[in-house]
């Protein structure tokens, strides 16, 4: 009976709707983290605030700016979502251009996935808490929300942290996608 | 290529014991198995030291101008008590995968169902642990060095053993979450290896 399986089972070597979805999730992935890294590397408001030099004067206006760079965790953040776009490129064409039933091929695409997705994962992690620190502070050690002055800024970062969660889900699924499909072709 | 294989499968269906080091199509290597069992008990070092030393990090320190006293808890950052509940979660899990890495060394017949379950748990563990990283390692940068673009002031010249507690939790949540990257890539390896 285990022999009918595995016979039944190394006929089909990988079916459309694996291949199809696998395409679909890289595009997905490729877009995601594009767009992601550009909204975020792009976002940056400049605004006059009132400052009291002197108490009882008239407030001085200053300007000040929120960019992505002067947070190391931003920084980080975008170069995980450019290492991920591109690297769903490269991988986009080896599976549409590699050879369709090669097993070493399956493998390493697996195994960069994976690492991807640890990137990706560890990379918002860093982003989100540091947009939640702007968007609420910490009274603790008394740091001060920023968002209520850089309306713009906060709702570009909170925008490129969503996108890049849907694509750093999307590397999730093709894991398990090739784990799936490695698992099927097994006896 | 299944056809040749066939009587090497009903060979080592009637004798288990000698085929368990041969390289059998329906077998992971012993040496998988072995290497599975000693990164799932790491993996349970990692992540229990790591969350007692985070849970352990409180510090109450004086400001030395002003007779008060100002404490720093792992608590009172939203990033760190999710750290704790990641790195809590991946302990327990460690703990059950070890009594499963266990059985399959004991019986290395694993059934396919069982190793998928466990390399998809893996990766959504790994998942889990990498964020709780990255999370508590960007709060853990700021209070080392604080960001003057915002007026957010740094900690750690106050409170030392707080930061080096964290500081050290963080890397053992690294390490925990390269040990996890590790167990995904060998159960997809043993899952390969069955492919021939």
């Amino acid at each position: 009976m285990e022999n009918e399986y595995k016979n039944n089972h190394v006929k089909v070597a990988n079916p459309k709707p694996f291949r199809f979805s696998n395409f679909l999730l890289r595009i997905l992935a490729m877009a995601t983290t594009f767009v992601a890294a550009i909204v975020m590397g792009l976002a940056k408001e400049t605004e006059t605030v009132p400052f009291v030099l002197i108490p009882g004067t008239d407030p001085l206006f200053v300007p000040v700016s929120a960019k992505m760079r002067y947070s190391s965790s931003f920084v980080f953040f975008v170069v995980a979502n450019a290492i991920a776009c591109a690297y769903s490129a490269f991988s986009l064409l080896v599976t549409i251009g590699g050879s369709k039933g090669s097993r070493a091929l399956a493998l390493g695409i697996t195994i960069l996935d994976v690492i991807m997705v640890a990137l990706l994962f560890s990379g918002n992690g860093a982003a989100t808490t540091v947009g939640l620190l702007g968007y609420k502070g910490n009274s603790h050690v008394g740091w001060n929300k920023v968002c209520n002055t850089f309306e713009k800024f906060c709702r570009n970062v909170m925008a490129s942290l969503i996108v890049s969660q849907i694509g750093s889900i999307s590397f999730v699924l093709l894991v398990a996608i090739s784990i799936f499909d490695l698992h099927r072709r097994s006896p | 290529m299944a056809s040749t294989e066939q009587p090497v499968d009903e060979s080592s269906k009637a004798a288990v014991p000698e085929s368990k080091l041969a390289r059998g199509p329906s077998f992971s290597p012993i040496y998988l198995l072995w290497g599975d069992l000693a990164l799932r008990l790491l993996l349970f070092a990692s992540t229990l030291t790591g969350v007692v030393v985070m849970v352990t990090s409180k510090q109450t320190e004086l400001l030395f101008p002003f007779p008060v006293t100002k404490t720093a808890k792992f608590n009172y950052s939203p990033a760190f008590i999710y750290f704790v509940v990641a790195l809590s979660v991946a302990c327990l899990y460690s703990i059950l995968t070890i009594t499963a890495s266990i059985y399959f060394i004991l019986k290395p017949s694993p059934s396919n169902k069982l190793l998928l379950l466990l390399v998809s748990v893996d990766a959504l563990m790994a998942v889990l642990v990498a964020s709780a990283t990255g999370a508590s390692a960007s709060v853990a940068y700021i209070g080392l060095k604080g960001n003057s673009h915002v007026g957010w002031i740094k900690v750690c010249n106050i409170y030392h053993k707080f930061c080096r507690h964290i500081a050290s939790s963080t890397a053992l949540a690294l390490v925990a979450s390269i040990i996890l990257l590790w167990l995904v890539l060998l159960s997809t390896l043993s899952i390969y290896r069955r492919i021939r």
